[in-house]
């Protein structure tokens, strides 16, 4: 390398001879940053999908190779597959739906004043801090006629005929995750719109009370607009995570009754790991991956065509 | 149309006690002004008529009807608000009209009074733009047609024209005028500049530290002001308040000029003379109250500033019309002209004593 003349301040350093050099340098102060993000996600990302066109059965090592789309096309024809794809839609919609509204609702409630409303905020982003697998293992037992009182509850409002365990009820298995899924959901909504509520200027309200605006009004006219942006990204992060999220399901039925509750994510890892066909199962995840990317590329064009702000 | 009564009002936040004894009547179809130092109380005072600030004390009728515990939606007041308050995620159509919108008034009335609103306001350019994407004079206007597109009881507003510039804010003072001529509805107005307040109101309220100074019309405050308050808040330049010490005669200046009262007047008890600069001339030396040397002259065009320095009495400042020839560092001889002058006793209240050539 050769020296150069040390520049002044407004005197364009790059020559055309140096152009190369300076399209490069910043890749180069890049670079640690980008090997880092290529090592930890990139590659097992490419791996793992390159498993889905393999063959790759630790019971069977000797047939190991590429396939091509084989296992997408038993995919197609797996009855388990489209059982767990349904059971996906409904686990992931029915905890979205009870998680969000709720989560709304106490984000409305905390974001009134009240007495106590401290302690309360505490209390109620306490379901957050607990462990999965320790509240799982607590839902199911609320769920056993013989320990938990809601078998009997439910029976004693006239909701179940007689107090049966639900969990094991292929009809309504399903409601028990959900349950436990929506008490442990609730906070993060709570906690992300109360801070979007918390950034509403008071005035605006004043301003469409002298309006004339009713309390819907004011909710449907000024608060939803205002957190359409929150919910769009909130609600899309977390039917995404939900989706994905096996763990409540696998402590409470193991995805059963007889795959009642199985969704693609249980499904992966018993294929995974107890059948240790990793192939196939990389299969069904890159399925899952392409119907959420799917999901949020209609959800993020929703945003904006509705969101103004 | 509304005829609105404060009776005894009071506000505290907490402990903090910011309004205490208001009492106002204001007849249908008034316009009244609030004026102020900054502080005072204006916005609280308009925001509880509004109802958006809880009264602490006092009842609060409108056309004889207790309204202290009515909604602010069902008190049918139009409001500007010092801060705008626009909604940032509406176009600025659908601000304008969203009173409307939310009386579901048909959408032609709907766009029809938008759009005269616009016209009357200059902004029928920007009637699709978002309240981000505006000027802040712009947005002022906007928070402006929000209320003239009402047809309310009252209209409320919180110095709505302070960020316009010079010629826009003669040209919608007209407009506001016109409005009120023509809705003939109660307006409460509050403002900082002394022409929006002389020439809109059919009486000013003046407000210091959270009480009532002075009610009257333009004419009575700049006339008769009920303390030196009021004297040294309305008119401008600010009026001289010279000490003086009573006599038998009359009043003693500071250099010991003495001027006498009217005879028959009894003695004042006054400490404190007031007069406007446009009450004070300089004359010939020998007709002169007092002289002192001009330290400082403005030539406004229309009238010269003398900022004069009286020894023993300190400063003084003349209002002469038109262009008046003199130097800074000039002698000048000043004489007061006496049926103008006010008195005010210790405790700064106006004393009615007439001062003449006695
Ligand atoms: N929430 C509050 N808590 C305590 N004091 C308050 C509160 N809101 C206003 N004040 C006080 O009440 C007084 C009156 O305020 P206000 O806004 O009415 O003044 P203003 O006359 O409108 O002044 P400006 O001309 O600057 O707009 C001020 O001294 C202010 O500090
Ligand atoms: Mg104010």
């Amino acid at each position: 390398m050769t020296a150069r003349k040390i520049t002044a301040p407004g005197i364009p350093r790059a020559r055309p001879s140096f152009y190369l050099r300076y399209m490069v340098e910043p890749y180069v102060y890049l670079s640690p940053a980008l090997v880092l993000i290529a090592l930890v996600m990139l590659v097992p990302l490419v791996i793992g999908i390159s498993y889905a066109f393999q063959s790759v059965n630790l019971l069977r090592p000797i047939e190991t190779g590429w396939t091509g789309f084989d296992n997408f096309r038993t995919l197609w024809s797996d009855r388990k597959f489209w059982l767990a794809l349904t059971n996906t839609f409904w686990w992931t919609a029915g905890s979205i739906t009870f998680q969000f509204f709720l989560g709304l609702g106490l984000a409305l409630l905390l974001n009134t004043s009240f007495h106590g409303k401290r302690l309360v905020q505490a209390l109620v982003f306490l379901p957050w801090a607990v462990p999965t697998f320790l509240s799982a293992l607590t839902w199911a037992w609320l769920f056993n006629p013989t320990i938990g009182p809601l078998p009997h509850w439910l029976a004693a409002l006239g909701i179940l005929p007689e107090p049966f365990n639900i969990l094991g009820d292929p009809n309504l298995a399903m409601w028990g995750p959900i349950t436990a899924n929506v008490w442990f959901g609730i906070p993060f909504f709570a906690i992300t719109l109360l801070a979007a509520l918390q950034s509403i200027p008071g005035e605006l309200y004043e301003a469409a009370e002298i309006d004339g605006a009713s309390a819907w009004q004011m909710f449907t006219k000024i608060t939803l607009p205002f957190l359409a942006p929150m919910i769009a990204i909130t609600v899309m992060l977390r039917t995404i995570w939900i989706a994905n999220f096996a763990d409540l399901i696998f402590v409470m039925t193991g995805g059963g009754p007889a795959n009642s509750t199985q969704i693609l994510s249980t499904y992966i890892f018993t294929t995974a790991f107890r059948k240790l066909d990793f192939g196939y199962a990389s299969a069904i995840a890159v399925a899952l991956l392409g119907l959420l990317l799917v999901y949020a590329a209609v959800l993020l064009v929703l945003r904006r065509k509705l969101v103004k702000i | 149309m509304a005829r609105i009564e404060l009776q005894n009002i009071a506000k505290n936040y907490g402990p903090v006690e910011v309004m205490r004894d208001i009492n106002l009547e204001i007849e249908d179809g008034e316009f009244i002004v609030l004026v102020g130092p900054s502080g005072c109380g204006k916005s609280t005072l308009l925001r509880m008529i509004a109802g958006l600030e809880p009264i602490t004390e006092g009842e609060f009728r409108v056309d004889g009807r207790r309204m202290n515990e009515v909604q602010p939606r069902d008190r049918d007041m139009a409001m500007v608000f010092q801060s705008y308050a626009l909604y940032p995620h509406m176009d600025v159509a659908r601000n304008m009209g969203f009173s409307l919108e939310i009386r579901k008034a048909p959408s032609q009335e709907r766009a029809d009074k938008v759009r005269d609103a616009a016209k009357t306001l200059g902004l029928t350019s920007l009637t699709a733009r978002l309240p981000k994407a505006l000027s802040g004079g712009q947005r002022q206007r906007v928070a402006m047609g929000r209320a003239i597109v009402r047809d309310p009881s009252a209209f409320l507003f919180d110095e709505p024209l302070s960020n316009l510039d010079a010629a826009l804010r003669v040209e919608m003072r007209l407009e506001i005028a016109r409005l009120h001529q023509r809705l003939e509805t109660t307006m409460i107005y509050v403002t900082h500049d002394q022409v929006e307040a002389l020439t809109l109101a059919d009486r000013i309220v003046v407000l210091n530290a959270g009480k009532i100074q002075q009610v009257g019309t333009p004419l009575d405050l700049y006339e008769r002001p009920a303390n030196r308050f009021v004297a040294q808040f309305i008119g401008s330049p600010t009026m001289n308040i010279l000490e003086v010490e009573p006599t038998d005669k009359g009043v003693l200046l500071k250099d010991g000029t003495v001027i006498g009262i009217s005879p028959g007047a009894e003695r004042p008890v006054a400490c404190d003379l007031g007069v406007r600069p446009e009450h004070l001339n300089i004359v010939p030396q020998g007709s002169a109250h007092f002289s002192g040397k001009a330290e400082l002259v403005e030539h406004l065009g229309s009238d010269t500033n003398i900022h004069a320095h009286v020894p023993s009495i300190g400063q003084v400042l003349v209002r002469q019309h038109g262009h008046f020839p003199l130097k800074t560092g000039d002698p000048v001889h000043i004489a007061l002209e006496l049926d103008k002058v006010h008195l005010f006793a210790p405790d700064g209240q106006r004393l009615d004593t007439v001062l003449g050539s006695g």
